[in-house]
């Protein structure tokens, strides 16, 4: 299991957004992902976690294409998708699906279950009849979870655990090998959560698609992920294998992420806690220069100001892009 | 310890196209100063629904009944004006959602100063030292210049702080938090729990955390009180409800917690189904439908919340005494 499938090289996305003038005169450039790279490997699970803003929904857009890339190169089976026109990208697609975190405004309100599972395959298998279609449709909605007789009912008639199975069903049914994951269970109830979570290891382990599942909730990446990347401002700080993140993370700020988990223990009282990070993720529009993390680093020292880290290897599969990593 | 709040059988409804709800019922519980309460439950639970109601906060088709007292005052059925006096100085709520708990318009530091001077007489000038204090203590940085910032020029997590400001401003007997962190990055819930905590231990205000993450109340509350379908279903202290719970519902949300404690490789156990239609309510066990252990009782009869063992109240019918 070591092919890599999905190459992401150079990524970065750009939002110009308006300036501070009158009639929003001037327009100012957000750099929301900014030179990212990584490799997805088949079957595998990509775990992406960090802060509000800090670019992983972006990231997860650019890769398929959602939102133009403004640099890198996204390569898939050889071909660079950056490049491609909408045309060229669209049997592309097939292989390359998402699952967003809104499972409601996800789907289409005014088409049943059954058609919006069935919708894809209308691009990506013409070939079928419309009985052939409905027949997939109903054994996927199956598979997911959901009863025939619930291909006939409406989005506003499902709770946002069944929303969630239903946006699951129609980017499995076309056979993807890559599905980004924005998210998918931050909306649902913790009991539901469980539930998704599970199905989307084992449709993993049944198909062996390779997953890139971003969110913000770093007890729910180390139960899915077998790779960790995290992402401040843009940037990766640090990407590792699940248990090495968490049991010896380098960057100090995959460790204060870590701290910051509550423990469900009542053993462990809130002031027993190591310091957690204090202030806030600065603006995105006026990153600090050198290392983004900087102003809000324990350790922060004038190299960090003055020079960006570059993305390192320590250890066999660990990246960390630190000028004072742990040892 | 002075018993706070009282609260006895309360009962919410809302009135709607299809007849009504009942959104919350059988709620008793006392809170003392002091004292923190963790509320647990998912959505429709009736969690936010029963502190709003015990505020008379409830939206225009809600309706309560019952008993609330607080300090040995009737204020379920009080007057507007005298819940106008209670809230705000001695009974105080932050919202989940801090930039639609602030008036848009207006500076933070001056909203903070208006929470002061309705309820106690300083002139302006007092409110204004007071509120950059508050502020200081809340930990938002250059206190004094920020006073005139409006809500959107501060953080998602610099917003709560000012709530939370606010709502400890003129020092109450009880603050309500309904999900205070659940918008919040996990770095930024870190420092308001840890914020909130060092409240209750140098005040005697009593805190009621709402929220559906049992992970948030394992280190802040002395007790839980677990709630399904509207109605409490286990009760207790943390240690005990962590140690030793006893209703299927609070066990079975226990293992399916994603933690950075089990072991990844391992299927998450699962409730399976989920919480019933509160339009429909099944006349038995509200959670009957999703218990592996259910008996035919458990669909006819709805179990009562009882005590068992010394702390600890269950409504289950299969936990014995």
């Amino acid at each position: 299991m070591t092919t890599a499938i999905l190459e992401v090289d150079g990524l970065s996305v750009s939002y110009s957004i308006p300036g501070d003038g009158l009639l929003g005169g001037g327009m100012r450039s957000l750099q929301a992902v900014n030179d990212v790279s990584f490799s997805l490997q088949a079957g595998e699970t990509l775990g992406v976690v960090g802060e509000t803003g800090c670019g992983k929904s972006s990231l997860g857009k650019a890769i398929l294409q959602l939102v133009k890339p403004s640099a890198g190169r996204v390569i898939w089976n050889n071909r660079d998708l950056c490049g491609l026109t909408r045309k060229s990208l669209r049997p592309l697609r097939k292989d390359l699906q998402i699952i967003f975190q809104d499972p409601l405004s996800s789907l289409n309100p005014r088409l049943c279950v059954g058609e919006i599972v069935a919708e894809p395959l209308l691009i990506h298998a013409p070939e079928l009849s419309a009985r052939e279609r409905e027949q997939r449709a109903i054994a996927m909605l199956e598979r997911v979870g959901l009863r025939p007789e619930m291909a006939l009912r409406y989005p506003n008639e499902f709770s946002g655990g069944q929303c969630q199975r239903v946006s699951i069903a129609r980017a499995m049914i076309v056979e993807p090998k890559v599905v980004v994951c924005d998210e998918p269970v931050s909306a649902l109830d913790v009991s539901v959560q469980a539930q998704i979570c599970n199905l989307l290891r084992e449709l993993q382990r049944e198909t062996g698609i390779a997953l890139l599942f971003i969110s913000h909730d770093l007890s729910v990446v180390r139960y899915m992920a077998q790779r960790i990347l995290v992402m401040y401002l843009g940037r990766i700080m640090e990407l590792a294998p699940r248990d090495e993140l968490f049991t010896k993370p380098l960057h100090p700020y995959s460790q204060a992420l870590i701290r910051s988990v509550p423990v469900p223990d009542p053993a462990m009282p809130l002031n027993d806690y190591p310091d957690a990070l204090s202030g806030d993720l600065p603006s995105p529009l006026d990153p600090p220069s050198g290392c983004v993390f900087r102003t809000r680093c324990p350790k922060s020292t004038p190299i960090c100001v003055s020079q960006a880290p570059p993305l390192e290897r320590r250890g066999d599969r660990h990246l960390v892009a630190c000028h004072h990593p742990e040892e | 310890m002075t018993v706070l709040l009282e609260c006895e059988n309360l009962a919410v409804t809302f009135d709607i196209d299809q007849g009504q709800i009942n959104a919350v019922q059988d709620l008793s519980l006392t809170l003392s100063s002091g004292e923190c309460l963790g509320v647990v439950g998912e959505s429709g639970s009736g969690k936010s629904q029963s502190f709003l109601a015990m505020l008379g906060l409830l939206a225009r088709n809600g309706r309560a009944s019952g008993s609330v007292k607080f300090r040995g005052e009737e204020i379920l059925a009080a007057n507007r004006r005298r819940l106008n006096e209670l809230r705000g100085s001695r009974l105080a709520i932050i919202f989940q959602d801090a930039l639609s708990g602030l008036t848009p318009t207006m500076r933070v530091g001056e909203q903070l100063a208006e929470a002061l001077r309705c309820h106690e007489a300083v002139d302006s000038a007092q409110a204004r030292a007071r509120a950059i204090e508050m502020m200081e203590i809340v930990n938002i940085p250059d206190a004094a210049n920020r006073f005139s910032a409006y809500p959107f020029e501060l953080s998602g997590g610099q917003r709560q702080r000012i709530m939370i400001a606010m709502a400890m401003i003129c020092r109450p007997d009880v603050v309500i938090a309904d999900e205070p962190t659940t918008a919040l990055d996990v770095t930024v819930q870190a420092q308001i729990l840890r914020l909130l905590d060092g409240f209750r231990r140098h005040t005697e205000t009593a805190l009621v955390m709402i929220t559906h993450d049992l992970a948030v109340v394992a280190g802040l509350c002395d007790r839980v009180m677990i709630m399904y379908a509207g109605r409490p279903v286990e009760m207790a202290p943390t240690a005990t409800l962590f140690d030793r719970p006893c209703h299927p519902y609070t066990i079975g949300l226990l293992k399916s917690m994603p933690t950075l404690r089990n072991d990844p490789a391992a299927d998450l156990p699962v409730i399976a189904g989920q919480p019933p239609d509160m339009r429909k309510p099944p006349p038995g066990c509200a959670f009957a439908e999703r218990c592996a252990l259910a008996e035919e009782r458990c669909r006819e009869e709805r179990p009562q919340l009882r005590q068992v063992g010394g702390s600890q109240q269950v409504a289950c019918h299969l936990v014995s005494a």
